[in-house]
């Protein structure tokens, strides 16, 4: 008994004490908390868009260029840098072709995310072969590797992270009409094409530095799952933002505590712990709404 | 706000629903527009508010060809269905019109259109919370937050409760007073309680508008 209770004890002590000593702990935790910040962020908008698909084909479409960028600096020896800097252009362009479906097949709108996730794998697939197979690099693609990222990623994702919230700032009213309600916000006179052009730059580079935090495979619920469980429960819509930022955070770290002491991905860790939050507030939301009922059936019989 | 429309035709896809329709509103006018289901009463409007692309030189608001025009902040618009609104993901009452509210936000003048409309203490409410009535008065004051010059309605008592239709059409009647233009699609005229003072009637697709005082409120009007 005693045993089970010291041992993950010691072992968060040494979590602890990992943070405070080792640079790539730090790294991986600031990684984690601005990720943890701006995907629920973007997310929520995606989400009352009723655009959830787009998260997972984006970062499908991010892994063909991650795996033509390993094979540019790998097999042909071109001097890229990181794979992530193709990876990155991968997910804006990969976007901007979903925006250019989405308008071409008007009333089939959804038509565009199988096309362009497709059109990603097929590439990752052909070229994660030729760039020789499934390696180590390839399998931290697919399941995040934040326990390695690097001092540029660091610069990059807090840059972006100022933008965003530069933007949302200056911009919250268009951005909360135009993703409400499109057709009223050009009735304003709001210029919608723009908004979106830029929302869907912004979608893209955030999928494609999530993609280091939890992986490909693994992006699309860190940013669906902590709104889907906030927008059970909030009651405006600043609150239900807080509370989704706020239930991605507590997953991202415990996330990464679990991943540290276990040895397990961090994108696994993260997102189950993301699925739990989301399961619990669904079984307390129930139990509330069936306790609620009672209580007004008491009060209609006295 | 002046509204001129010259020989206007307009059809979905193949199909025309409006012919030749042709009429001019000063400021101030009071319009209602009556018609069948499906004559075309919502398709005209959509035209006025840019939202169905017109021809050129068919449309002109306050002397500016529609494609020209730029002031839409000045037009408050309350569509029929509320369709293209997403719901169910969390926004109070305060917060929509918060954010719709473009001008600088005149908190006073903010809560008296509330209180107008009746929806003051729906403030913070989640807007998955309201009936379809009082969801109605929230879109109504949505499109009041911005000081339209020209305030459109389709059909905007459909589902509130007669004493809130009362107090709708008295604030509809003082706004007009005040010299917003109104234009307004009502079901039927003889319920309505706006003091109008044109009426336009909606045909297989041809207009016919008439100054008020010429109006014969018996006959087989529809
Ligand atoms: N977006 C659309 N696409 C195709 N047909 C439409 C569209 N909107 C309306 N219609 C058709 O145009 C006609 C006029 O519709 P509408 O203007 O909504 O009539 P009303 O508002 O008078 O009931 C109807 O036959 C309707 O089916
Ligand atoms: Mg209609």
């Amino acid at each position: 008994m005693i045993d089970q209770i010291t041992e993950p004890l010691l072992l968060s002590m040494s979590f602890i004490r990992a943070l405070f000593e080792r640079t790539f702990m730090q790294r991986a935790l600031i990684t984690g908390i601005l990720v943890g910040f701006l995907a629920p962020l973007i997310g929520s908008f995606v989400v009352i868009k009723r655009l959830s698909m787009i998260a997972d084909t984006l970062s499908h479409f991010t892994l063909a260029g991650l795996s033509i960028g390993l094979f540019l600096l790998n097999i042909i020896g071109l001097p890229i840098g990181d794979p992530l800097y193709i990876g990155m252009i991968f997910a804006v362009s990969g976007a901007l072709l979903i925006e250019a479906l989405r308008s071409y097949y008007r009333n089939y709108k959804e038509i565009s995310m199988p096309i362009v996730i497709s059109l990603g794998t097929a590439l990752s697939a052909l070229f994660i072969s030729l760039s020789g197979g499934f390696t180590s690099t390839v399998y931290n693609y697919l399941f995040g590797s934040i326990l390695t990222v690097s001092r540029q990623f660091i610069y990059i994702i807090t840059i972006t992270t100022f933008i965003v919230i530069l933007l949302i700032v200056s911009f919250y009213k268009k951005i909360v009409i135009v993703s409400f309600d499109e057709s009223y916000a050009r009735l304003l006179g709001i210029n919608v094409k723009v908004f979106q052009f830029v929302t869907t730059i912004i979608l893209g580079l955030v999928i494609a530095l999530a993609i280091e935090t939890v992986g490909v495979l693994l992006v699309s619920s860190l940013m669906i799952i902590p709104v889907a469980a906030a927008m059970k429960i909030g009651r405006s819509f600043k609150n239900t933002l807080i509370i989704a930022i706020l239930f991605s955070e507590a997953s991202v770290i415990l996330g990464l505590w679990l991943s540290y002491v276990a040895g397990i991905p961090s994108g696994a860790t993260i997102v189950l712990f993301n699925i739990s939050i989301l399961i619990l507030v669904v079984i307390f939301k129930k139990l509330f709404s069936i306790q609620r009922v009672r209580n007004k059936q008491e009060a209609d019989v006295y | 706000m002046r509204i001129k429309v010259d020989n206007l035709s307009f059809g979905y896809d193949y199909r025309t629903v409006l012919k030749n329709v042709t009429f001019s509103l000063e400021s101030g006018d009071f319009l209602v527009i009556v018609g069948n289901n499906g004559s075309g009463k919502s398709t005209l409007i959509k035209c006025l508010l840019g939202i169905n692309r017109v021809p050129d030189d068919k449309i002109f608001i306050d002397d500016i060809e529609i494609h020209d025009y730029r002031q839409w902040i000045n037009i408050g618009y309350v569509p029929q269905k509320f369709d293209d609104f997403n719901y169910e993901f969390p926004i109070t009452v305060n917060e929509i019109l918060t954010v719709s509210k473009l001008t600088k936000i005149d908190e006073d003048q903010k809560l008296s259109i509330l209180d107008r409309i009746g929806i003051l203490e729906l403030q913070n409410e989640n807007i998955n919370s309201l009936s379809g009535g009082q969801l109605q008065r929230v879109f109504i004051a949505r499109a009041l937050m911005n000081g339209p010059k020209l305030l459109v309605l389709d059909e905007p008592t459909a589902g509130v409760d007669s004493e809130n239709i009362d107090n709708f059409y008295r604030m509809v009647n003082d706004l007009n007073a005040e010299g917003v233009t109104i234009i307004l699609i009502s079901h039927d005229v003889k319920t309505t309680k706006a003091n109008f003072s044109h009426i336009m009637h909606l045909e297989n697709g041809k207009a016919e508008l008439t100054h008020v005082c010429e109006i014969d409120f018996g006959g087989d009007a529809s």
